[in-house]
């Protein structure tokens, strides 16, 4: 059984202004559980869309955004501070996405694809406007899976996250200008598709 | 240049082969994309592209009682981290040592069981095993709780909605330092068993899991989750 008594997990009640301070900050003092909490606080529900938009489920998403932070936990104290926590954050997710994607590539090619689960009904599917919307976004998370993993990641942390070119490059160790040339190409690509589907941008 | 996009329709194609990139790149553009209406429509296409991007998952949140999982993963793997070398040695001769005088003291001390919680699922003549259950099985609570003097047995449903709270009180009910407790799972969703542990009064209660187990670790508590039950 397992416990959670840790005094240093406190945290104000007051959401925090500046949560990148304050969990360097929690560093400083050697508080890794203070500035865990922090992060978790501030980049959790963003760490989150990410990682749900990257995977396309529910279930995976929650255990890859739980792994992201434990991960961030055990790496907290070798923090090198070449970046931001939110971008380093994001470097951690993109990764166990991408080990994701990976595998469910070598199992799709071992046996075949499996049939994937039924959507669950929406609730409150009574407004039309609602639907339409929800129709949209669902053609588009359709379109971004038609991308390969890499290619996804970059749109989405270009786009969804608005993170800048440079801050991509540093957590996929990649070189910002291949980096907007990729994401150039993706784009006209996600257009065609959602054309393809009627819902022409 | 042109590309047909529908049969018998046109449209200039520059913009996908070059302002796309340039305005990745952040560089400017030329004359000619401000003066083509093909291209003007492209602009503002792609426009609308990057802000459905921007807004895609708006509505998507985390599932309430996600930090509590954290902290609950984050120990169990710093319980089973590997020590440094030396301390593979020094350590087992040092536990061997403690376990010895232990043992000798135990003979005359009654021992105090750490604090923890198991629970059971019973539906009528059968009884499942494992975390999934159906709607009308009975969730069984056992605890120990060791020698603190406030604790309290909870169960969350969905992590937003507080089905089981109770101490002292039915439906608890006390023998030594075993405190057990049942509850009917009525719905389907998923159930999260909690027992609490502390010195002092426990915090009031918000009937939602982060925010309850945030006040209780703050005010010094200790908390102990089971398993989370999934009532299909």
């Amino acid at each position: 059984m397992l416990s959670l008594v840790h005094d240093s997990r406190e945290l104000p009640a007051a959401v925090l202004p500046d949560p990148e301070r304050a969990a360097l900050a929690a560093l400083d003092r050697g508080n890794a559980e203070e500035a865990l909490s922090v992060l978790m606080r501030a980049y959790g529900t963003i760490v989150y869309r990410y990682c749900r938009q990257m995977v396309g489920n529910d279930d995976l998403a929650e255990e890859i955004h739980q792994m992201t932070f434990i991960q961030a936990f055990e790496g907290l104290r070798k923090f090198a501070r070449r970046s931001s926590l939110r971008t380093w954050l994001f470097g951690i997710a993109r990764h166990r996405c991408l080990d994701l994607a990976k595998m469910s590539h070598r199992r799709k090619r071992r046996f075949g694809p499996l049939d994937d689960a039924p959507e669950p009904p929406e609730p409150g599917t009574s407004v039309e406007e609602r639907l339409a919307e929800r129709s949209r976004s669902r053609a588009l998370e359709a379109c971004l899976h038609t991308l390969s993993p890499r290619v996804r990641a970059a749109v989405l942390l270009r786009f969804q996250q608005g993170l800048s070119y440079p801050e991509i490059a540093r957590l996929t160790e990649e070189k910002a200008p291949a980096l907007q040339v990729r994401v150039a190409r993706a784009l006209p690509l996600l257009r065609r598709c959602l054309e393809e589907k009627g819902m022409a941008p | 240049m042109t590309h047909a996009i529908t049969p018998g329709k046109t449209r200039c194609g520059r913009f996908e082969a070059e302002a796309v990139l340039l305005l990745e790149q952040g560089r400017p553009l030329d004359e000619h994309f401000s003066s083509c209406p093909d291209c003007l429509a492209e602009r503002t296409a792609y426009e609308r592209l990057r802000e459905e991007l921007h807004s895609l998952g708006e509505e998507d949140e985390p599932p309430a009682g996600w930090q509590a999982r954290v902290w609950e993963k984050v120990d169990r793997r710093q319980g089973r981290r590997w020590a440094p070398w030396w301390r593979r040695w020094i350590l087992p001769i040092g536990v061997a040592g403690a376990a010895a005088l232990a043992a000798l003291f135990l003979v005359r001390t009654p021992a105090t069981a750490p604090p923890g919680l198991r629970i059971g699922i019973e539906a009528g003549e059968t009884v499942r095993r494992g975390t999934e259950a159906q709607p009308g099985d009975l969730l069984q609570l056992t605890a120990t709780t060791g020698d603190a003097p406030h604790t309290e047995l909870r169960v969350y449903r969905n992590d937003t909605e507080l089905v089981l709270r109770c101490s002292t009180e039915p439906p608890c009910t006390r023998r030594g330092e075993e405190l057990s407790a049942s509850v009917v799972l009525d719905g389907v969703g998923r159930y999260q068993p909690l027992l609490l542990l502390s010195e002092d009064p426990l915090p009031d209660v918000a009937s939602d899991l982060d925010t309850d187990t945030n006040a209780v670790l703050t005010s010094g508590a200790g908390v102990e989750l089971g398993p989370r039950v999934v009532v299909r």
